[in-house]
């Protein structure tokens, strides 16, 4: 088969389908992370529930990772999407920000450690910090966020909050949880991979 | 009527940022384009329904923020608050989705000079949400004639066992869905190097301008009051300070 092709570039149909796949997971890498960060609705749970991200959406990063062929191109699209969305939600510009950086990282992590498991761990591991970062606004900006949350809860919710972004431990909290969570996520991931997708051709 | 959908993009941006930083009045104002245009889509009965819905809870808002109502009061005056902030938001991308085709989308994004390594993407995403959600829940069905619910034993013992049985089966589905879309994408010739041709024509016509002005219109209004307060306080600081 190597000897049809006679350019040295990557096949265009491959792009089409980096792009498709680019789409399809996004579209379900928001999906869930709403669904996992909904159970913050009980306010003992915020700080938890922003981590579980990280572990939820573990399996599908690491199938999305070994799929894609241009990681730099693919991943900074994606995080960019999510931004996007975030910011559509209002949440502020800094969310675009982080998550162009964090997709820019984790596409070079992947480029320079291969479709190896260390590379799919570790491009794992800087994409929880995109989903951990969903409530940073409640430090850099206190006062905004508040008042944009109590157009969205009831005063109780918006109250705990307040208290919690007092210090700057919870914060620290959410990061750690975050990380712990892809740790263990990526580990649970491997065990699937080889399980299940490995196993029928949807992954090499 | 048909609108440009560059129309239906800028009306879906400005509706988004006023309804959500804007006082109730310019919502309701802007609220009130979709739902015209809804009326000449003739949903006659969405439209009543949402609309009444959304008066009652804007007006019950207004009317009971500043009281003090007890603990279930609250719950009902925040429903009421994200029933008038979020449902019309809802509303405009629901009268986008419906009304604009794939084909007229990809052309006016890239008569806008959009490239299509962003465009395909978006329009997948845009597309897959619902059949993330169709097949979530055919694969939920079932897993629950098999026993496997969110807290039932069988997931008690295990709990990563509810990532393995929901999560696994929802990817490999949709993976094959992205798969074949690809080739079919492949087979009809749609690539980011080739440029793309379009049997529908987009353009303006009469109906985007009045969209425009009246988008326009209703943000300047915005702007200006709220500058025209801005000012009024920036003096009354300056006043404050020399006194």
């Amino acid at each position: 088969m190597s000897n049809i092709r006679t350019t040295g570039k990557k096949s265009s149909n491959t792009l089409v389908r980096d792009l498709v796949n680019v789409g399809i997971f996004a579209a379900l890498y928001i999906v869930l992370a709403f669904i996992s960060s909904s159970i913050g609705y009980i306010p003992a749970l915020i700080v938890f529930s922003i981590g579980s991200i990280a572990l939820v959406t573990s399996i599908p990063l690491f199938l999305f990772f070994s799929k894609v062929e241009r990681s730099i191109l693919c991943c900074l699209i994606f995080c960019g999407f999510f931004g996007a969305a975030m910011f559509v939600m209002g949440q502020g510009i800094l969310m675009l920000t982080i998550s162009l950086l964090v997709g820019l990282l984790a596409g070079v992590i992947l480029k320079v450690f291969g479709k190896s498991f260390a590379g799919l761990f570790s491009a794992n591991i800087v994409m929880s910090l995109m989903s951990s970062s969903m409530m940073l606004p409640l430090w850099t900006s206190t006062e905004e966020y508040l008042k944009y949350t109590s157009t969205m809860c009831d005063a109780g919710y918006v109250a705990k909050l307040a208290e919690l972004s007092q210090s700057p431990w919870p914060l620290v909290a959410i990061y750690a949880f975050g990380i712990l969570g892809a740790i263990v996520g990526g580990l649970v991931a491997r065990r699937v991979m080889k399980k299940h997708f490995e196993r029928i051709g949807l992954a090499k | 009527m048909k609108l440009d959908p560059r129309t239906k993009l800028f009306l879906a941006v400005v509706a988004n940022s006023v309804i959500l930083s804007a006082p109730l009045v310019y919502g309701a104002l802007m609220f009130a384009v979709p739902a015209i245009l809804l009326l000449l889509e003739r949903k006659w009965r969405f439209v009543l329904v949402f609309f009444s819905v959304y008066l009652a809870a804007a007006l019950g808002f207004e009317h009971l923020k500043t009281m003090d109502v007890g603990r279930v009061g609250t719950l009902g005056v925040s429903t009421m608050m994200i029933i008038s902030r979020m449902m019309p938001i809802g509303i405009v991308l629901y009268y986008v989705m419906q009304t604009t085709k794939v084909n007229e989308f990809l052309a006016a994004m890239a008569r806008i000079h959009v490239p299509t390594k962003l465009t395909i993407p978006l329009t997948v995403m845009i597309r897959f949400f619902p059949t993330v959600f169709d097949e979530a829940r055919a694969i939920g069905h079932a897993m629950r004639m098999r026993g496997i619910r969110l807290f039932s034993l069988h997931t008690l013992k295990n709990p990563f066992s509810i990532l393995e049985y929901r999560l696994v089966p929802l990817l490999v589905s949709i993976t094959k869905i992205g798969d074949e879309l690809s080739i079919a994408a492949v087979t009809r010739g749609l690539s980011p190097e080739t440029k793309r041709t379009c049997v529908a024509t987009i353009g303006f016509h009469v109906q985007d301008v009045i969209v425009f002005m009246y988008c326009l219109i209703v943000t300047g209004s915005f702007v200006i009051a709220s500058h025209e307060t801005a000012k009024q306080s920036f003096v009354d600081f300056l006043s404050a300070l020399f006194c």
